[in-house]
């Protein structure tokens, strides 16, 4: 039985949405069951108790959880997702200034990841047991094991011991006449501005998080990268090709990477999450300035509405990130597509 | 004479594996001539596949080519430049691989597989093509090996054709430079019996049409009648015997020889064995089975199924892949649920953890775990049972006297074992229990003949001394002929034909019964004039396409 290919993309859909509900409601609720009262942290220990009161019911605090839910639902559907405590600000502003720095630098890490684990997982699976091969496993595993935030702090060190004029904290120099773009991401801002010294200055502040970020990302995929190559390079095919003259580095840089990239793009799909966790620690080192910091002062305060959003943005891009693996890798692989469609 | 097209001589290969050499090959000698078929035979281990790879190229790293010579046309291949002899693959022999499916990249069409292959040949020597003319080019070859819609088959993902038509592509691949030597690796040895005859008929027409050399490697001695004009045996790493293919089947001087001859189970002739029926009362009834997967419309897998079997028989269901007959079994051992119909197994209901049936499946290379010992293996069903250790130690003792291994085998791992061995520990675990049934699928597809024979051997011993009741599910009706008391035959999900086995097979009333028999590779002249027969026209209605 062959299902339309719409149906199929329309079903995954309606899941993300669901899991979007289930998201919110997690998340509203754990917001508001754990200890502190948030009216008292945003008035401080020098507000009278009737104040507190007073506050409580101009936030709805005060009406059963369902409603206090329903009626956050609904706002969000249209666009509202409430003021936020601290900043004193609606959510979306504070979230359209941040989420942009955020995006930019893990989309950077995740090219970075690519751009050297996939390489290095084939380098390493073809030069198996030989010295390359155990420098490169070394390495990715020190990747693995060591935490980020080491990575982080230590490159920092280093960078302002030995390279002096390298920027070591925030997005861009303060010296630069930047008034900001449509996107927030600087690297587009720049580039349709014409402004390449923004470009380039970005670039260069992006470059330490980029790499403390993808650190542990890189470790993991050239591990699966390799350990894939390896398996793949034992079968039929390979032979196949091999006793019909076909030259080795086709049979590796064409036929066994394509098919050796599934595993790791799958991983790459579920190293998202550990990606926007690690995220929050790199931006505080780096002073980023993005979402992940937005949420972690939201949190510490108990920013009632900025958590929640964060936790919902935060949800958004791992859906998102996910649906674009499934989607790759369906066009990588024939035989999934037939799977999904039947 | 003059010199023939592959000359083999005083062929030495060893292997090493942590350091330590292991010889493969002795002295091999053997010569191909040109536009002849000849057959390398042996069993698992013999070294006939690596003889074939050191004529292409393709032994692995770990290969040490200590003495002798291989030469192509008067050329000696081993002493080659490497860009010499890489230019002889594809265009001067070409090899056709055995599993269709596995010697396809799935995610790569099966055009850009042939592209590839052509280009690069196109290359070496010395020709530069452009995409469309190489595209051309194929679809020709593609006809010869008669899949008429190229474009179609290029197009295709592997995963898309079926196993017929993947087989006829990896021909066509051997064809694409009009090689003077196919050497075959088991083709069809993956598929199912009518797609390997006519795999097999259309390389036959191939050699005779084109004029090359076949060099087949197997070991199915009746392949080797249908395809070679002469025939090598090989074991151990040893030709022990050479001589034009009639007079090996029919005569050969070699004890090993004779041995394997034996081992094949006849299809007609003195040495068919007839079992007894039996007339005790049924001890599982099916009636009016079907099975659905998935939903709307889902796949018909079982229509309307009805069998009997009584107590003590041993009854085939045969059948080809996707014939629903593996369906079947899991739903008499309850491991999944019938759409519709029912099943009776009137026996005494057994104890705790213990079951009536049990299964012994096709491949003991899968079947068993890799990381569990023999004994840990056999005593996770007899702790279900609830037995404690002492008890569990008697009767893993037992088991294996039963499967007659020796008790040493218990601290052993599914590695160290033979592929015949791995099989009796896996007819020990589905005996623990105690079960009146056992559902055989495949048991010996995956083994030599001369180990199926003995594995039978086991399998009739038991029946007798344990009173058991088998059902077996294979597609080797050759094996069923001798095997089974009463045989029932499917197609597509439906019992087409069932009878007692003789009378089947001496007066089969369905074509399609007709063609399956037909299709089986036998080892003599007088079997094969035996077979019934089968028009054009039924094949085309009953069998599945594999040309395009």
């Amino acid at each position: 039985m062959q299902q339309h290919p719409l149906v199929a993309i329309l079903t995954r859909l309606g899941m993300f949405v669901l899991v979007m509900i289930a998201l919110s409601i997690m998340i509203f609720v754990l917001a508001r069951v754990v200890p502190g009262d948030p009216a008292r942290m945003a008035l401080g220990p020098a507000a009278t108790q009737e104040q507190v009161e007073a506050l409580r019911q101009q936030m709805g605090l005060d009406r059963p959880l369902p409603v206090q839910y329903l009626d956050y639902a609904n706002k969000a559907l249209h666009g509202d997702l409430g003021m936020s405590l601290v900043s004193q600000r609606p959510v979306t502003t504070d979230l359209a200034q941040t989420v942009p720095a955020t995006v930019e630098l893990v989309l950077v890490s995740v090219i970075f990841m690519f751009a050297v684990a996939i390489p290095l997982g084939v380098i390493t699976a073809h030069y198996r047991n030989r010295s390359f091969d155990y420098i490169g496993r070394f390495l990715s595993l020190t990747g693995v094991t060591i935490p980020s935030f080491l990575f982080a702090i230590t490159m920092q060190l280093v960078a302002a011991r030995y390279l002096t004029d390298w920027p070591i904290i925030g997005r861009l120099d303060h010296g630069l006449a930047w008034q900001g773009g449509p996107t927030g991401f600087l690297l587009i801002d720049g580039t349709l501005a014409g402004r390449f010294d923004v470009v380039l200055n970005a670039l260069k502040h992006l470059a330490l998080p980029a790499f403390a970020l993808s650190m542990a990302g890189i470790g993991q995929i050239t591990r699966i990268t390799r350990s894939s190559m390896l398996e793949n390079q034992r079968k039929d095919h390979v032979l196949t090709l091999k006793s019909f003259g076909v030259p080795e580095r086709i049979i590796i840089f064409r036929y066994l990477l394509k098919l050796s990239s599934i595993a790791p793009l799958t991983i790459m799909g579920l190293e998202f999450a550990s990606l926007i966790g690690n995220a929050f620690v790199i931006e505080m080192i780096f002073a980023w300035g993005g979402f992940a910091s937005y949420g972690l002062t939201s949190i510490l305060q108990k920013d009632l509405n900025a958590v929640t959003a964060v936790v919902l943005v935060a949800g958004l891009f791992f859906i998102i990130a996910n649906l674009i693996v499934d989607v790759v890798i369906s066009i990588i692989d024939p035989r999934l597509r037939r799977k999904e469609a039947r | 004479m003059a010199e023939p097209l592959l000359n083999v001589d005083n062929l030495n290969v060893s292997f090493v594996t942590y350091g330590r050499s292991r010889q493969v090959l002795r002295d091999v000698s053997f010569s191909v001539a040109a536009g002849e078929r000849v057959a390398l035979i042996g069993e698992t281990g013999s070294g006939k596949s690596v003889t074939a790879k050191a004529i292409i190229g393709t032994l692995p790293k770990n290969a040490n080519i200590s003495a002798g010579t291989i030469s192509f046309a008067g050329r000696d291949v081993l002493s080659m430049p490497r860009a010499e002899r890489e230019a002889l693959k594809g265009t001067a022999f070409s090899l056709i691989m055995q599993d269709p499916l596995s010697s396809f990249n799935p995610v790569f069409k099966i055009g850009t597989h042939l592209d590839d292959v052509m280009r690069f040949a196109d290359k070496r020597n010395g020709i530069s093509t452009s995409k469309a003319e190489r595209r051309t080019r194929i679809a020709a070859v593609l006809r010869r090996v008669q899949l008429a819609d190229g474009e179609r088959v290029m197009n295709a993902y592997p995963s898309e054709l079926s196993g017929g038509m993947r087989q006829r592509v990896l021909i066509g691949l051997a064809l694409l430079h009009q090689p003077k030597l196919l050497i075959a690796d088991e083709p069809g040895t993956a598929l199912d019996v009518t797609t390997q005859d006519e795999i097999l008929n259309l390389i036959n027409q191939l050699v005779k049409e084109e004029n090359v050399a076949l060099l087949m490697i197997t070991h199915n001695l009746g392949v080797v009648r249908k395809v070679a004009d002469r025939v090598v045996v090989m074991h151990h790493g040893d030709i022990i015997e050479t001589g034009p293919c009639a007079e090996i089947l029919s005569n050969p001087s070699e004890d090993y020889t004779k041995a394997l001859l034996e081992a094949v189970p006849p299809l007609y002739g003195p040495r068919v064995i007839d079992l007894p029926r039996s007339e005790r009362a049924p001890i599982v009834t099916v009636k009016g089975l079907n099975k659905i997967y998935g939903k709307r419309p889902g796949y018909h897998a079982i229509r309307d199924v009805d069998l009997t079997l009584r107590e003590g028989e041993i009854f085939g269901l045969a059948g080809e892949s996707g014939s629903g007959k593996t369906s079947v079994a899991r739903i008499i051992m309850e491991l999944s649920q019938p759409t519709s119909g029912t099943i009776d197994i009137d026996a005494p209901a057994p104890g705790r953890g213990r079951r009536l049936t049990q299964i012994v499946y096709q491949n003991p290379g899968t079947s068993l775990n890799p990381k569990r010992t023999v004994k840990q293996t056999l005593s996770l069903p007899l702790t279900s049972i609830g037995m404690d250790a002492d008890a569990r130690e008697a009767r893993m003792r037992e088991l294996l006297d039963l499967v007659r291994l020796p008790q040493s085998y218990l601290a052993k791992y599914p590695h160290e074992l033979s592929g015949g061995q791995k099989q009796r520990v896996a007819i020990a675990r589905a005996l623990a229990a105690e079960p009146r049934i056992l559902i055989l699928d495949e048991p010996t597809a995956a083994l030599d003949v001369s180990v199926q024979k003995t594995v039978i051997e086991l399998l009739m011993q038991l029946r007798q001394d344990l009173g058991l009741t088998y059902l077996m599910i294979s597609h080797d009706l050759s094996l069923m002929r001798n095997f089974c008391s009463r045989i029932a035959v499917m197609l597509r999900g439906e019992i087409v034909e069932e009878g007692v086995t003789p009378e089947v097979f001496s007066d089969p009333k369905h074509p399609y019964t007709r063609a399956l028999i037909a299709a089986i590779p036998v080892v003599t002249d007088v079997e094969e004039r035996l077979k019934p027969i089968v028009t054009e026209e039924e094949r085309m209605r009953f069998l599945v396409k594999t040309t395009a």
